[in-house]
């Protein structure tokens, strides 16, 4: 395989120019999860009030986006959209390849989020409609007041995942030629041959973002989830109280038997 | 008063309330008893219909609902002039306790912050919980937030307050605290429909039993009178089954 | 240029002869990391010394960045690795000589250890160690325990967990075409740069990975329900 000699001096010399393009990567990113979550409650809503035909339009919708790799995604809808359109007269072939970035990752997140939605709703107990009801509250008022909080408090965790797969999923843009952070490394990689350390730097800094973003969320979970305290401890589980397990496992050890122990 | 008339419900095929008729006068304490599966929960459900009757009539006071083609104003009024509380609480989990009873206030009564926040603490002060007020349910016992769940209800200051076995989900030992809290009401004049299994109370606290058995009432009136000759066959077994003193031979 | 129907079925059939290398791809990948990740759960589990916090912090970094740069590091960085080595040691082997295909699974299982990881362990967490205590009280030895007791109930939680992961790599392997691998990605490409019909190529390969993934999920949900079945018979 090609390549200059390593040179760390060049860890540090890419890592700014790299940098440069990290407003396109975090442009992808946030408006594909705002649009996202805007598809993603549209495409919930006929399956959480299980109305029919749409039900089933969002079901195909969702198991389409969910069901193919992101990258066939971009590429039919980067091939495929301009020839649809032009059926209408609607000339896309001057529009900016980022847009079909952002709506391919649109859509694929709006599948993930109204998942996430529909889990997070089906989570909330179906008592916590009923008590809003038995004190007066109508549909709405129960759904945004009281089950819709709950939900989005339950979804947090999977919500962060998401963000943080798209970030990562931006990755793949270059291959339509859109200079965010991967495309900029490709063409650094041209220049100067020196593959290894742009992919390192590409590394560092994908990872600071994610682990970034992780820390984020979890304050935010741990904000928004403070009523559950006391029940999120309480669960005894196999490894969380690993202490007590490594006891029971030494003390079987030499007793076969074994006993409950502590 | 609460007058309903000719009550049916169907659950797919299974008839679990069969033209029931019962009227409760202002001011009432009624304890429904009956076996599980005898349609006494459902029987109150239907009242702020949280069960929809598939025919028959709910009046509470001047508004009578005809069950058949209800509109969502209707239902929406119904449950306006009764509160309920459940047998598994049904705290709202992300609200504290004052908040819990606030919400109904703010949002559906429409009162201001300050005067709602007042009545709520006013209210949970009354059943022992005014150092609680800033606890979530998940930090408060059984008992502690089923007294949260009767304080939202009575803080809505309802027509009737509507409790659905508001004592079968508890720890025994937390059972006391709760009647305790429940009779203390009783004895304001507050109209309430009990659906429980704990016999002593209902025989101390009930103006009137109702017994229903099969999806109809079987047999209803004056404690004393129900507990020591009941008239029908089916109450005496199931007042035999439930009574402790019946119950050495286990 | 209008849509060409017939294109998408010539390119379909012509892509059936990819599917099995990206099966292959899947298979292996997550084979291999299900037990690299089998591992490193035990590691963080046991908080066995070193090799638990480097567990961790090898999983955090692998999930924190995309499978694409996993893939390019090895394939640009391992051959420069190995070469060097073999240098030093004065060996003929070179790193040329080394199928590309072997990069993407060494990339895509390390990808997968990392994923596959927290789904073993999230799965032996969800086992309540009442149930080891109980298995204990009833005379059986450790392995026996975990063996029939642990192993049995973390699996059936886990399936969900499994078959998404699944799922993830066989969609992570098209990107096994950067380094020229021709699995079903890359045949849509070469299949439509005779004749420019990308859009009808791709249409052929998503229906194929959306068949493929519509199976693995009814697979695991069929395996699920047996399993439940099994544990419900079990237990309760």
């Amino acid at each position: 395989m090609p390549g200059a000699k390593f040179d760390i001096a060049y860890l540090f010399d890419y890592f700014p120019k790299l940098l440069s393009t990290l407003n396109v990567t975090l442009t992808i990113v946030s408006l594909s999860i705002l649009f996202g979550l805007g598809v993603g409650f549209l495409v919930a809503l006929p399956r959480l009030y299980k109305i029919p035909v749409l039900r089933r339009l969002s079901e195909v919708y969702v198991s389409f986006f969910r069901g193919t790799p992101i990258l066939i995604q971009l590429f039919l809808i980067y091939y495929g959209l301009p020839e649809m359109l032009k059926l209408v007269h609607i000339d896309v072939t001057r529009t900016p390849v980022l847009v079909f970035v952002v709506l391919t990752y649109s859509l694929h997140a709006g599948a993930f989020i109204s998942e996430m939605i529909r889990a997070g709703v089906t989570a909330v107990d179906r008592g916590q409609a009923e008590a809003a009801y038995s004190v007066g509250m109508n549909g709405y008022q129960t759904f945004t007041r009281i089950v819709l909080p709950q939900a989005l408090a339950i979804s947090l965790p999977v919500f962060a995942n998401l963000v943080i797969a798209t970030l990562k999923d931006t990755s793949l843009a270059f291959t339509l030629g859109v200079m965010e952070m991967t495309g900029k490394a490709d063409t650094l990689i041209t220049l100067g041959q020196h593959y290894i350390e742009t992919y390192i730097d590409l590394a560092i800094i994908y990872f600071v973002i994610s682990f970034a973003l992780e820390r984020l969320f979890r304050l935010l979970e741990r904000r928004l989830l403070r009523h559950e305290r006391r029940e999120r401890t309480a669960g005894k589980r196999f490894g969380r109280n690993v202490p007590s397990l490594r006891g029971l496992l030494a003390e079987s050890a030499g007793v076969p038997k074994g006993g409950a122990g502590g | 008063m609460i007058r309903l008339r000719r009550i049916t419900k169907f659950f797919g095929r299974n008839q679990v309330l069969k033209d029931i008729d019962l009227t409760v006068e202002k001011g009432e304490v009624v304890v429904i008893l009956g076996p599980s599966g005898s349609g006494k929960t459902t029987l109150l459900r239907c009242i702020n219909y949280l069960e929809k009757p598939n025919a028959g009539e709910v009046a509470i006071g001047e508004l009578a609902v005809d069950c058949k083609r209800p509109s969502k104003k209707d239902i929406q009024a119904l449950r306006r002039k009764t509160a309920m509380v459940f047998q598994h609480y049904n705290l709202f989990k992300h609200k504290t306790a004052l908040e819990n009873v606030m919400e109904g206030l703010v949002v559906v009564r429409k009162l201001a912050k300050e005067e709602a926040r007042e009545r709520s603490v006013r209210v949970l002060e009354k059943v022992g919980l005014g150092d609680k007020l800033d606890a979530y349910p998940s930090q408060l016992s059984g008992g502690q937030q089923q007294r949260v769940g009767i304080a939202r209800a009575l803080a809505l200051e309802p027509e009737a307050i509507l409790f659905d076995e508001p004592t079968s989900a508890l720890d025994p030992e937390r059972v006391g605290e709760v009647l305790e809290v429940i009779r203390n009401i009783a004895k304001e004049g507050i109209t309430m429909i009990v659906v429980t299994h704990e016999m002593g109370f209902a025989r101390d606290v009930a103006n009137r039993v109702v017994f229903m058995d099969g999806g109809v009432i079987v047999e209803e009136g004056d404690p004393k009178i129900i507990f020591s000759r009941p008239k029908e066959e089916r109450t005496r077994q199931f007042l035999k089954r439930i009574t402790p003193e019946a119950n050495y031979s286990i | 240029m209008k849509l060409d129907p017939a294109f998408i079925w010539t390119a379909f059939v012509k892509l059936l002869s990819a599917v099995p290398t990206t099966l292959f791809i899947t298979v292996v990948s997550v084979a291999a990391g299900f037990l690299l990740g089998t591992a490193i759960a035990l590691f963080r589990i046991y908080k066995v010394p070193v090799l638990g916090p480097l567990s961790a912090g090898y999983v955090t970094f692998i999930r924190g960045t995309p499978m694409l740069v996993h893939l390019l590091l090895i394939y640009y960085g391992l051959p420069a690795v190995i070469d060097g080595v073999s240098a030093a040691f004065g060996w003929s082997f070179r790193s040329v000589s080394i199928p590309y295909v072997v990069f993407a699974l060494i990339a895509f299982t390390i990808t997968a250890s990392a994923y596959l990881s927290e789904v073993v362990r999230s799965g032996l967490l969800s086992v309540s160690s009442g149930q080891l205590e109980a298995a204990y009280s009833v005379g059986m030895t450790t392995p026996q325990a975990i063996r029939r007791i642990v192993f049995p109930q973390a699996f059936a939680a886990s399936i969900p967990n499994l078959s998404n992961s699944f799922i993830g790599m066989l969609h992570g392997s098209t990107l096994a075409f950067t380094v020229s691998v021709v699995e079903i990605n890359a045949k849509a490409q070469i299949v439509a740069s005779t004749n420019w019909k990308y859009f009808e190529a791709y249409i052929a390969a998503a229906v194929i990975f959306w068949g493929l993934t519509v199976l693995i999920e009814r697979l695991a949900g069929v395996l699920e329900r047996k399993i439940n079945i099994y544990n419900r018979g079990g237990v309760a």
